[in-house]
């Protein structure tokens, strides 16, 4: 069950399978969109290019766009489809995981805002080294939830669950971190709020891929595990 | 396998309990046998069904099903044509017993009591356990003399009030007094097909089953008039158990609480029907409810 | 594109031999139904042109004067005398005061056949009845004799012969001028039986022993043939034994009646003893003949009954025998019928099978019962037609064409029932 290819496309009717395949195929580019408007803003913020921040924040319009597009096929398809169980599924999850995508790209706008404000106060970085760790570790987490949902990987899902744990440790170590800078200098601290922030926005992408992975393993297993221990999901996986 | 449901019900002989030589023994295919999935078994049990076999000669269209429907339930039959859903529940009243070649083995119980029990008397049991086929078929008389029938030839009613009671009472179930309070003598062909479908349950229900059978009960109707069925359905699943053999896939997720998916004369599945909806446990109901055959 | 429009092209042509083919077709259809139609009119207007003369009888009214001295009956209570009196004589001095040139023994005689042979019988019951009437002059009616009666109806028609001589032909003329020789319609024809005498034969006693025939056959046929259809439809188990049964009933239909006659002739007559020529052995025989069709139609009709409404009534708890009597019947009914009447119209229609039961006796009264000797319209037409005189010919073609109005209405009534019966609801 780990791997199989188009899973959705062999309905007798053509047209569903076509719907079905255009709806992934744009919530897989919603998805990289947002994942590239991140790892944008983390850079933008490092780099301390307010420029490449505006940019960023413009091109959230595109994402809000897709996502209403997305939408609007998702109920075209439970009205015209009536789409039952795995085909259900998906369009189900498709539907809540485009709220956690847009999420996600405002997110990423707010680090975007934090980048212009921060790269005008023009000072030596600080936490910048936590900010690109938990950074890379989130996108990596929403990649890897895209590509389980590409696959309907629910492993690899399980996978982000677990991850999702860590960047929550992380960023409450990065939390400490900042406070004792702050302790330090109290100049420090009106940057190193806008530094937590961002970092509870990281924070906030990890949770959201995290859900897209609860709705992977939905999709693929049937099995709710929203607000469900780890171990329990670990369960349902491995049936 | 459906033509054979239908085509053949003429020729009608009391049935011997079937008895199967080695070479009749059914062989086991594709893996399915006995092997259903999710929840057949009910504690509350109306009928239990354990290992039943049906054959049509040296056809076998029933493959050894086990289940059990509890009461006051609406349990639906859903699978491709020629699965043997119609052919089970005709199992349930001995609606089969008109057909020479059919055969049926297993253990069939209502309450307890097996079903064909050779002294069993099979007027009784389908006072007890009614049914309404796919076609809407009133007698080619009036509405109160098609509701009446049933009361009058098992001599419930004693007296004429008595039994305008209950042709009352049961067009009043069925959903259809206001429509046809007027005009009780007219012909019970002359409603609509939705109303002679309603007219047909009315009359299924006036001999007070514990149970109704409904064979596709909205296979010809408009979809205004399936709604109305379905309705009906799950008013009537209060006092009723119910249990109908329907193409709809959408209408065994509207009406049931259990749906049960045959294929080729296997009990693939039995589920909650949300459970079935959503994410069913056998891939073969899977391909069937997405619409990947059938 | 180049080889769509070829193709095109081809249908276009092929088109054209088409409806060609299909015109010729629709012409041979009309054309068999053109030749059917006008057999059918030929054997009508055939029918029709030689017996509607059978209608129309010829009578001559006559002022009888009876003289007791030309009658030789001075006392008509007396017994011995009255069976010697001459009931001819006054009838011919009658006729003779009626023509002139009429003189001698041998003009007399001729004068006398031109009267029915029983128009002394007429008068003599007459007087029976009546004695006072001796001595007086009454105006009476009496049937004239048929080779009048043919040269009044088809004198100048040169397909009849007539028998009459110069001389009785003139008389005729006369007679006719007077009055005195008339057409009129032929009541005699509907209240008698059969008869040596073209003139005073009749079919009534046909028609009676036809009906009291297709009586017994009714009664008999119809319960059993629908007992033997619900049997076999509804109950038969479904083995060799009523494959073979199934069989044979086809069989039987097909079998020639003339083979019922013989089965009649040995079983009922020779074994059972019962009496020739009556109605109640024709109605036996006719029943096994009719059995057959009664069974097959009424088995169509069982079997046309939708299986829903069977499915209906059984899924209610309707046992078997109600299922087949509140529903299959009334449904079958109107079918059983159309067929049963199809069935009788056949048995009316049947000769051959009561030719050897005696049913072709020569007989005059009008049966009064199942028991009584009778004839049947069919073997009727068969004697007459066989006779040799002028006017039993146009007899037989009216008691065909009696025949076939019975048959046309047993149709219509079939038609009625049908249509009564039959609930489209």
């Amino acid at each position: 069950m780990a791997k199989q290819e188009d899973i959705y496309g062999d309905h007798i009717s053509h047209q569903f399978n076509d719907d079905l395949a255009g709806l992934k195929e744009d919530f897989l580019r919603m998805g990289g969109m947002v994942e590239e408007q991140v790892g944008d803003a983390i850079d933008a913020l490092i780099d301390g290019d307010g420029h490449r921040a505006d940019e960023i924040r413009a091109r959230d319009k595109q994402v809000d766009r897709l996502e209403l597009e997305i939408d609007e096929e998702a109920t075209r398809i439970i009205a015209r489809r009536q789409p039952a169980a795995r085909d259900l599924r998906l369009v189900i999850s498709v539907i809540k995981m485009v709220a956690d995508l847009e999420r996600i790209g405002d997110e990423a706008k707010k680090i975007a805002k934090f980048a212009v404000s921060l790269s005008q106060e023009g000072q030596a970085p600080r936490g910048y080294v936590e900010v690109r760790h938990i950074g890379s570790h989130v996108i990596q987490m929403v990649r890897d939830a895209l590509d389980a949902f590409a696959r309907l990987d629910s492993e690899q899902a399980l996978r982000i669950m677990k991850a999702d744990k860590r960047v929550d440790e992380e960023y409450q170590a990065a939390t400490r971190t900042l406070i004792t800078f702050m302790m330090e200098d109290p100049r420090n601290i009106s940057r190193c709020m806008s530094v937590m922030w961002v970092l509870r926005a990281l924070e906030r992408v990890g949770d959201h891929a995290c859900n897209m992975a609860e709705h992977v393993i939905f999709m693929a297993k049937g099995e709710d595990v929203r607000h469900t221990p780890v171990e329990e999901a670990e369960k349902i996986v491995g049936r | 396998m459906n033509t054979m449901n239908s085509g053949l019900a003429n020729k009608t002989e009391t049935p011997e309990p079937a008895v199967l030589t080695p070479q009749e023994k059914p062989m086991d295919d594709a893996g399915l046998r006995g092997k259903t999935v999710g929840t057949p078994f009910a504690d509350n049990a109306k009928f239990t069904l354990r290992d039943v076999e049906v054959f049509y000669g040296e056809t076998q269209a029933i493959k050894g099903i086990s289940l059990d429907i509890a009461k006051n339930e609406v349990i639906s039959f859903i699978g491709p044509s020629g699965c043997g859903k119609s052919t089970f529940l005709r199992c349930l009243n001995r609606m089969n017993d008109s057909i020479d070649i059919c055969r049926v083995k297993g253990t069939l119980e209502l309450d307890g009591q097996n079903i064909y029990d050779p002294k069993r008397d099979v007027v009784e049991l389908r006072a007890r356990v009614g049914m309404v086929f796919q076609k809407p078929n009133p007698f080619p008389k009036s509405i109160y003399d098609n509701v009446a029938y049933g009361p009058r030839i098992h001599g419930l009613a004693n007296r004429k009030s008595e039994l305008d009671e209950m042709v009352e009472s049961s067009l009043r179930s069925a959903g259809l007094w206001n429509e046809v309070k007027d005009r009780l003598h007219m012909p019970g062909t002359g409603l609509s097909g939705g109303q002679q479908q309603r007219l047909c349950i009315a009359r299924a229900i006036a001999v007070s089953p514990e149970v109704v059978l409904m064979d596709e009960p909205c296979s010809a109707l408009d979809p205004i008039a399936t709604a109305r069925i379905e309705e009906l359905i799950s008013e009537l699943s209060q006092s009723y158990t119910i249990i109908i053999v329907t193409h709809s896939m959408q209408q065994a997720a509207r009406v049931s609480n259990r749906t049960a998916y045959f294929h080729l004369g296997h009990l693939v599945e039995v589920n909650e029907t949300n459970k079935v909806f959503t994410s069913p446990q056998h891939d073969l109901t899977e391909s069937y409810i997405t619409g990947r055959f059938g | 594109m180049n080889n769509a429009m070829s193709q095109k092209e081809i249908v276009r042509k092929s088109l054209k031999r088409r409806y060609r083919k299909e015109q010729r077709f629709k012409f041979y259809g009309i054309l068999a139904i053109v030749i059917a139609l006008s057999a059918l009119v030929i054997l009508f207007a055939d029918i029709i042109g030689k017996g509607y003369t059978g209608f129309i009888k010829t009578t001559v009214t006559l002022e009888v004067q009876l003289d007791p001295e030309v009658m030789y009956l001075e006392d008509p209570t007396d017994a011995e005398a009255f069976s010697m009196a001459d009931f001819k004589a006054p009838l011919v001095v009658a006729l003779e005061n009626q023509v002139s040139d009429a003189t001698g023994k041998t003009a007399q005689r001729a004068l006398g056949q031109l009267l029915n042979t029983y128009a002394a019988n007429q008068l003599r019951d007459a007087v029976k009845a009546d004695p006072g009437i001796m001595g007086t002059t009454q105006t009476m009616t009496f049937l004239a004799h048929d080779d009048v009666s043919v040269y009044v109806k088809h004198g100048d028609d040169p397909t009849y012969t007539v028998k009459l001589s110069e001389q009785q032909q003139a008389w005729v003329d006369q007679l006719v001028e007077a009055g005195v020789i008339e057409n009129s319609f032929n009541d005699v024809f509907f209240s008698n039986g059969d008869s040596r005498e073209p003139a005073n034969a009749g079919v009534l006693g046909a028609i009676v022993g036809s009906l009291l025939t297709m009586l017994v056959t009714l009664l008999l046929s119809f319960p059993i043939g629908v007992a033997a259809a619900i049997y076999l439809e509804e109950f038969a188990p479904q083995n060799k034994l009523t494959d073979f049964i199934e069989v044979n009933i086809n069989n039987l239909a097909a079998v020639p009646s003339i083979i019922f006659g013989l089965l009649g002739l040995a079983v009922f007559i020779n074994l059972f003893g019962m009496p020739r020529s009556v109605p109640v052995v024709g109605g036996l025989v006719l029943t096994l003949m009719t059995l057959p069709t009664i069974i097959i139609s009424s088995r169509a009709a069982i079997k046309s009954v939708p299986p829903s409404i069977r499915e209906a009534a059984e899924g209610i708890g309707a046992s078997k025998m109600q299922v087949v009597l509140h529903h299959v019947l009334p449904l079958a009914l109107p079918g059983m019928l159309t067929g049963s009447i199809i069935g009788m119209a056949q048995a009316l229609g049947e000769t051959a099978p009561l030719l050897l039961i005696g049913m072709v006796a020569f007989i005059v009264d009008v049966p009064d019962g199942l028991f009584d000797s009778a004839t049947v319209l069919p073997v009727q037409i068969f004697l007459w037609a066989g006779s040799p005189e002028l006017a039993f010919i146009e007899r037989a073609s009216a008691a065909i064409m009696v025949l076939l109005a019975f048959l046309i209405s047993m149709n219509a009534i079939a038609i009625w029932l049908r249509r009564r019966l039959e609930r489209r609801w």
